[in-house]
Parts: C-alpha cells; structure tokens; sequence
C-alpha cells in the first residue's frame, strides 16, 4: 500500500459512493475500484466498511439495487443512484464545497487578513 | 416516501431473512473474488491472491453485522437471540426457574383472582344501550346513616320532576323490593300446574311503563309495558325474568299470554327479559307495572320514599347540567312542602356509579386489592434478589461479554428478557392458578342472592391484568440486577480472584435494602391485617343483646288482595300467632317489623313538653313494630315497666316500649314511664304514645358495634303487611321449619313464607362477607410473612455461601462459634429491625384510612396490642430464617474454608 494515501474524512464515504454511482451502475467492488480510480489511488477506503455503506444508502432509498452479470460473466450486485438520490448527492456536494471553500480561505488567511 | 422504503427495506430483511443472507454472501464472496482475480492478474499467485483478498477485505462476519444493523434488523435479530439465550440460561438452572417462576406465580395468581371480583363489580357494563348516558336520581337524606345519599323518591316529586325537567329523554320509576306470591295453577305449563302447589314468594318490581325504555333493552320474547300499562285496571300483565321462566315455566315460548296467579289475582305474561338484564346483584324475579293512584299524589305521601328512578339524559346534555336541574328542581319542593321535604336533596348518578355505591364494595376490593399488590411486591423482590444473586455469580461471564464488545445496553437487555421470561411463565402458571382460585371464590361467595347475582369468572379483563402485571413484574425483578450488572467495572471484575473479601458486596448492599423492603411491606400488612380481623372477631363474639341461638325465622308479605285494610292485617297476626303457638317445641312466638340486629328504618318523634322542631332536626329512633311475646322469643330482656299484651290493640290509648339507649340519650335518665312521644309514622295521623316499658339495648346491626334508640310499637295497634315471624325452640329450630309453614297454611294455603332460616343464618346472610374478607385477607398476610421470611432466609444464606472464605479465616485466628453465630444473626435482625420500624410507620395511620375506606360508621378499631405483637411475632419468624443458614456458618471447617475455591 502506497504510504501516501489519506484516510477518509468522517461521513464522507456516502458522498464519494453515491458520485460513484452517479457515472452509472456499479457493483460492490466496481464501486472501490471507481473512487481508487478517481482519486488516483490517494484515498485509504477499507474494504469491510464499503458494504455497510452501501446497505445503509439502500436503505434510506437514495441508491437501489438489482442483481445482474458481472464483466467477467457472473452474477453480481449493481447499484444505482435514484432520484432521491441525485437530489441528495447534488445537495451534499454543494455543503461540501462551499465547506472545503470556507476551510480553506481560513487557512490560507495570513496574520495581516486577521 | 422514503420513510415507506426504509420500511420496506425493513420488512423485506426482517420477512426474506434468509434470502438476504444468501445474497450477503454472494455479494461478499464475489469481491473477494473479483479482487483476488485483479491480483492474480497483476501476477499474484492465485492462492496467494485470495489470502491477500480476504485480509484486505477485513472481518467478513463483522461487515456481515453493520450491514444487518444497517438494515435495522439486528433490534429484532438481538431480541431472538436474547431470548433463545434466556431461556437457554433458565433451563440450565432448573432449581433457580422453578423459584422464581413459582414465587411470581403464586403473586399473580392471587392478583388476577382478587382482579375477577374488581372485574365483576366495577368493570362490567350495565345492560342496555350506553349506560353511561343512563342515571339514577336518589334522594339525599339530611339524616346521616349509611348510604343516606342514595335514598328513594316519593311518588309526588317523581310525578313532578317527570314533567318539569328539561334534561332527561324520560324518567322511569320503580319500586324494587315488593314480594308478591305465585301459585301454580292453571295455565301454566309445566306440567304440575293442575294442583295448587306450595305458593312461592318471589321479589317483584314494579315498574313504570317506560321503565325498559330508558335502559334501552328489549325483551327476550314478547315485548314489554304499553304506555296505558300503568293505570289502574290495565296493569294485570307481567314480565318475567328469565330465571323464573326456566325454574318454573320450562323456557316455554307459549307463557307469552298465559296467565299466571299473583296474588291471587290473574296476570297475563307479556315477556320474558334476556338473563343478562341485570343490575348488578339486584335482580326481580318478576316485573309488574307500577300503579300511582290519587292516593300517590297527596302530601301524606311524600313521606313514602320508595321508588328508585332512572333516566336517560337528553342528547348533549352533561351529567353537571342535570344534576343543576334536578337540585333546582328539589329546592322548588322544599319551598312548596318544608313540612315533609325540609333539608331532603338530590342526587344524580351514572347508572354504573350508582350501582358500585349502591353495593358498597370499592372499600373492600381496595383493601383486598392492595394486600394482593403488595404480596406481589414481596414476590418480585423475592425474584429479583434471586436474579441479583445469580448476576453476582455471572459477573465474570457479563464481563468478558462486555469486553468483547456487547454494549452496556445489550446487556441490560439481556438481563431484562430473562426477566421477562421468568414473569411470563410466571403470569401463565399463575393465570392457570387462578382459574383454580377464581372457581373457589365464587363458590364462597353466595352467602346472599345479591353478592351469587354478580357472576365472578376469569374474563379477559382478568387476562389482560395478568399480562400487565406480568410485564410490570418483569420491569422490577430485571431492571434492579440488570442496571446493577452493566455497571459492572470489566477489569476489576475479570482480575477479581473469587478470593477477594470484598466480592459482591454492592450486590449484597441492593439486596439488603430490598429484604428491608420485604419485612417492612410484610410487617404493615400484617398488621392491617390482625386490625381488621381484630374488628371482625370483636363483631363476631359481640353480645348482640339478644339471644339468636334457636330462634327460627321467616318473612310474610300480605298481599292488597286478600288483605286490604288494617283489620285484616291484625286479624292474620292473630290467627297466625295462635296457630304458631300450637307448635309443641314452640317456646315463645312474635311477629316483628324488623328482626333485631337487622338495620331497622328509623322513625322522628317528638317527646310532649318539648318545642316542636322542623322535620330535618327532629330526634329519631329506630322504629320496630311488634307482638307482645317478641322480648322473650328474641331473649331481650324488660328492665322496668311492661310489655305489650293482647289489649294494647286498636281500641286501646298507643303505647310504645323503648330501650334503655332511648332513655339515656333523649330523656336524659328522667322517670320514662308515663313519658308522651309522638311518632311521625308515615300514612298515620299523628298520635301521642305513652312509654310503657324500657328493654335492654340490641345491636342496631350485626356488622357493627353501634347502639341507638329504640322505639316499640305493638302491630295490633298498628297493623303492618311486611313482616317476620319468630319461633323460639326448645330444640333445633332448623327441625321447626314444617311446622312453621304448616302453621302459617292454617291461616292462609296461599301466602308464602320467604327466607324461611334460623337467626343464625339471617346473621351470616348478612355478615357473610366478612368473614371471606377475613380469611382472604388472613392468609395474604401470611403468605407475604412467608415470602419475607424465605427472601430473608435466601439472603443470609447466599452471603454466608459468599464469606465462607471470610469465615474460615475468623476461625482460624480463633474466632469462637458462638461469635460467628452471632455475627451472621446480627446481620439478619439488623436488617428486621429496621424493616419492622419502617412498617410500623407505614401501619400507624392505618386505622383512621380503614375508617375513611370501609365505612365502619365512627367505630373505633385501634388496637395498640397489635404494634408489639406483630413486630415481635415478625423478629421471630426472621430470627428462625436466619438461624438455619448461620448454624451452616459455625459448622466452617477452617481448612475446607481456606481451600474454598
């Protein structure tokens, strides 16, 4: 494992997911290979806590699930965001960036701004 | 919308639960796989991709967990598990469940069977359509007595009040204690109607025609009173209860237009009312319809309180508007009548309120209601020590739980099911116990017709009061161990050697004050307990004043037919006095208004030379109307003056005997004889008696230690048609009963004699309750005496067992046996002592809160006796619990003790 990479920052795990699955519909596993890929292996994500993620997204109805084949010919489960789900990922990026935006206009803040 | 999904989601989990393990595991598997393949593919060695796969991935099972809980199935899954675990636990300790389960068991048993009695008399609906839109309207009577509010109404205001109100759809009234007689004869059907058989007495009301209009039933078959029913003329039909019609009339259908002799006059039958057209315990056997002639109307019969009405409130119309109304309504009578009406008031009452009043048996059923309550109390206590002790046993096994992860809560839960399970075998056994106890109560409680009316059965208010107290059991015997367990500290608990001095001691601190807890409920109820039964054996040996032993009884009613004025009325007595006299092993024989120690009605009088005063402020005495030989048949003895004889009769001046209470209270030991009194008999012109003669004083009634004036008049100067008669035997008066009624045909084959009983039984018909009351409540208290004995005795046992070790080192280094006795004793007495202090406080307001519960009418029942009696009878019963388990401490042998563990 590449020394380099950052641990997820808390609660954001459902946002990258959701993203994820917005490009189009994703297995389990597609979906970490997705957000690796994105992030160009920078993102530490561990694997056993992807699939709670995904059960828990389910169940509050913003991905929705169906069995179908895999690449590789066998039976898998892919995911797909619904449209409660874009209202919501659309709505949690928003807070994201404009959080991301405000943090760092605090950090870069020199004393003379203060 | 997405609460809907998330329960979808739920259910689909919690119903397709193994479809969605399956899919779980696939889901995961293919990861795994899919994962072991890319590294495979980077060239990974393919076993060696998995390996790697699989610790990439992490803990299957513990992914496979969070998913569940995700999907918000692991409440449900954890609550299967629990209680597979629970019960799992419970029959590994079969010794432990079997207590526990019987101890709850017995608890609850006793409360569903005291519940069915508080089911049967307050919880049931009245018949009829809403009843609780139904009323009752009483008369308040200025006089204090029992139940003075709940008197009747005269047929006057009940005239006036029917016209003049603007609440009520319709007020019906009825006069519910006439006896009439039936004899068979011809057309009734059953079979034996030919000959006239033994003439039956049978408790009769007449009734309004709108009567059963109000309550809003209908008759079984046949219909009931028409509007025109009630004249004068048209009243000769009847309705019949449906225990008349099976009992004499085979639940023939073709009574319906039969006639049927009342009274020896002919009635034709109408209808038969359902079985379940009842109030309650007061039950006709027959109704009739009420007759108000011109008679019913003057002021002379304002006096004649003796019809109960019944009404049906008027659509959004509150029960506080009618009974504005209805006091309004009352205050206009006083205006228009002070003489007779002067201070009476009114009352209106739900028809179920009134029926709970009316039997007077919420006093009783609280007390009852509590004792049970409080044994199970007791029992839970009992249980939850046991479960405290065991959580202390188990405190290395919660422990390593809670250090591999369970939570606090799931703990407590886990703790709380086997609780829970406890308390449900606990509640079934003792619901299948109290079947048993239910079928013992009913069959005890028939010592009158009113209380065997009131079926008692195991309904389902009784379940569901089984069930809830099961649950509220389970919340006390699991809460106290549970949150007691979950604050256990893991490391010392699991670093703790079972050497350690200090074990469980926190555990044995709960359970001590719980014990405390015990003795202190036990000792209060029983001395709540040893007050009432203290007031019921003083009741029971009380000198009534009287001598009830061989005195055999009866009631006559002399119907209007045969009987229609005061000559003949006097003329029955007569004959049947001697006729009765015939009777060989008759010793004296009487006819009397009331029978003595029965609660006779009271009468105003005013005494000559004193200044007359408004009816409601007027002295009064009870009244009784009698035959001259009624002291020596009753045994009461004449202390100055006379008795009546055969010439005190209707050509002779009035003269009327009192008692000694009489003389005491309202002639202040003046000289009574020659003393003028002027009774206001109602129906009567005033008239001034002289005192002829004083008698000892009798028990105004036998359920009580009371005393009051008394007034004598003699029943041929005054005839009466309700009366009883009396034979005093020279042997078994049981044995006189044919004569009696042989007797009594010689006057006249068609009157009926009811409640043809010895004294003895008259009392015990009366009484009855009381002495179910006691024994109920006798053995409550034993049982919770028994119950704090055993939790006390569980206790010092488990601690002894716990400082074995403790013990054996104290006599090591030389204690003596005698000190460790001692030592454990203490801890038990310290524990009754304060248990019984506690109990004593709680006990000492009792007998001011029996009074103000149970109505014992100013009676005094303190018993200071009883505070040292019972605490010390308690410190020896706990002395002995303790006892046995402290000798097993003495007999530590040392090096066992040290080896202990």
């Amino acid at each position: 494992m590449d020394k380099k990479q950052i641990e997820l920052l808390q609660g954001t795990l459902d946002m990258l997911i959701l993203k994820a699955v917005s490009l189009g519909p994703l297995h389990g596993y597609g979906v970490l290979l997705r957000i690796q890929q994105i992030s160009k292996d920078r993102l530490e994500i561990q694997q056993g806590s992807l699939y709670p993620a995904l059960y828990r997204l389910e169940h509050q109805g913003w991905i929705a699930s169906e069995w179908g084949e895999s690449e590789n010919k066998r039976k898998a489960k892919y995911y797909r965001l619904t449209a409660a789900g874009k209202r919501k990922f659309q709505t949690e990026a928003e807070k994201w960036n404009r959080m991301a935006d405000v943090i760092a206009g605090i950090l870069q803040s020199t004393p003379e701004e203060v | 919308m997405r609460t809907l999904s998330r329960i979808q989601s739920w259910m689909r989990a919690v119903m397709g639960r193994s479809r969605m393990e399956r899919e779980m595991d696939a889901e995961l598997h293919f990861h795994i796989e899919a994962f072991a393949e890319d590294l495979a593919r980077n060239g990974v060695p393919r076993p060696e991709a998995l390996r790697r796969a699989r610790i990439e991935f992490g803990a299957v099972e513990r992914a496979k967990e969070e998913c569940r809980e995700a999907r918000g199935i692991s409440l449900f899954d954890g609550l299967t598990q629990d209680f597979q675990y629970a019960v799992r636990t419970l029959r590994k300790n079969p010794g432990f469940t079997a207590t526990a389960v019987l101890t709850l068991a017995l608890g609850i048993a006793l409360n569903a069977t005291m519940f069915s009695m508080v089911s049967a008399f307050l919880l049931r609906r009245p018949p009829g359509q809403e009843p609780s839109r139904a009323v009752v309207i009483s008369g308040i009577n200025p006089t204090q007595g029992f139940q003075s509010d709940l008197s009747g109404v005269s047929a006057p205001n009940y005239l006036a009040w029917r016209q003049a109100n603007h609440v009520f759809v319709e007020i019906a009234a009825a006069d519910e204690y006439r006896t009439v007689s039936l004899t068979a004869q011809g057309t009734d059907r059953s079979g034996q109607g030919t000959s006239i058989g033994r003439p039956e007495a049978l408790r009769a009301s007449a009734v309004s025609s709108n009567y059963f209009r109000v309550f809003g039933v209908s008759p079984q078959i046949g219909r009931t009173f028409a509007d025109g029913e009630g004249l004068a003329g048209h009243d000769h039909v009847v309705i019949l209860s449906h225990e008349l019609w099976e009992r004499r009339f085979g639940s023939e259908a073709s009574v319906i237009g039969g006639t049927i002799r009342l009274n020896r006059e002919n009635y034709t039958v109408i209808g038969v009312m359902p079985a379940n057209f009842r109030l309650m315990g007061f039950v006709p056997q027959l109704w009739m319809p009420l007759v108000l002639r011109a008679a019913d109307q003057t002021e002379a019969a304002r006096k004649e309180r003796s019809l109960n009405l019944y009404a049906r409130l008027k659509p959004g119309v509150t029960l506080e508007q009618a009974r504005a109304e209805m006091v309004t309504l009352a205050q206009r009578a006083e205006e228009s009548f002070p003489e007779t009406e002067k201070g009476w008031g009114v009352g209106v009452r739900t028809l179920p309120e009134y029926l709970v009043q009316n039997f007077s048996v919420r006093g009783g059923l609280a007390v009852m209601m509590t004792a049970v309550g409080f044994v199970l109390l007791i029992a839970c206590a009992n249980v939850a020590a046991l479960l405290l002790a065991r959580a202390a046993g188990r405190r290395k096994e919660l422990a390593i739980r809670i250090s591999l992860g369970a939570g606090r809560l799931r703990v407590v839960r886990q703790l709380l099911t086997e609780g829970l399970v406890v308390a449900l075998l606990g509640g079934g056994g003792g619901l299948l116990a109290s079947y048993w106890g239910i079928n013992l109560v009913r069959a005890n409680m028939n010592f009158n017709e009113y209380v065997s009316a009131v079926p008692i059965s195991l309904d389902w208010n009784v379940v569901f009061f089984a069930l809830a107290i099961s649950v509220a059991s389970a919340a006390l015997c699991g809460l106290v161990p549970a949150l007691s367990a979950s604050r256990t500290d893991v490391n010392t608990n699991l670093k703790e050697e079972s050497r350690a001095l200090s074990a469980g001691r926190s555990h044995s601190r709960l359970r001590t004050v719980m014990v405390t807890g015990e003795i202190a409920l036990a000792l209060f109820l029983l001395v709540g307990t040893g007050l009432l039964i203290r007031r019921l054996s003083v009741l029971h040996n009380q000198n009534l004043g009287f001598v009830p032993d061989h005195l055999l009884t009866a009631g006559v009613t002399l119907d209007s037919a045969q009987y229609k004025d005061a000559s003949q009325q006097a003329a029955f007595v007569r004959n049947a006095m001697i006729q009765l006299r015939q009777i060989p092993d008759a010793e004296a024989v009487a006819a009397t208004s009331d029978l003595p120690a029965t609660g006779p009605g009271k009468v105003t009088f005013l005494i000559k030379g004193q200044p007359e005063l408004p009816a409601n402020q007027r002295l009064s005495a009870l009244d009784f109307v009698i035959t001259p030989e009624f002291f020596r048949a009753a045994g009461i003895p004449l202390l100055r003056g006379r008795e009546f004889t055969e010439r005190d009769n209707g050509t002779g001046t009035r003269a009327v005997l009192v008692n000694q209470e009489f003389v005491h209270r309202y002639l202040q030991g003046q000289e009574p004889i020659g003393k003028q009194i002027r009774l206001d008999v109602s129906g009567a012109t005033p008239e001034w008696s002289e005192i002829v003669g004083v008698v000892g004083n009798t028990k105004s009634f036998s359920g009580s230690t009371r005393e009051e004036g008394q007034v004598f008049e003699a029943m041929l100067q005054r005839p009466i048609s309700s009366f009883a008669l009396m034979i005093r035997a020279a042997s078994d008066p049981e044995g006189l009963v044919g004569a009696m009624r042989n007797a009594v045909r010689q006057v006249d084959a068609e009157l009926p004699l009811v409640q043809v009983m010895s004294m003895h039984a008259v009392i015990k018909r009366q009484d009855g309750g009381d002495a179910i009351f006691e024994a109920l409540l006798a053995s409550f208290a034993l049982l919770a005496l028994i119950l704090a004995a055993i939790g006390i005795y569980g206790l010092v046992a488990y601690s002894v067992g716990q400082r074995t070790h403790e013990i054996g080192i104290r006599m090591a280094l030389g204690a003596e046996k005698p000190h460790v006795l001692r030592m454990v004793l203490r801890d038990g007495l310290k524990m009754t002592a304060i248990g019984a202090a506690m109990g004593l406080v709680m006990a000492l307001p009792l007998p001011r809160v029996f009074e103000a519960v149970l109505y014992f009418g100013g009676e005094n029942i303190q018993e200071p006796a009883l505070y040292f009696i019972v605490p010390i009878a308690m410190t020896v019963v706990t002395m002995l619990a303790t006892y046995i388990p402290a000798r097993r401490a003495m007999k530590v042998d040392p090096v066992v003790a040290l080896r202990y563990e």
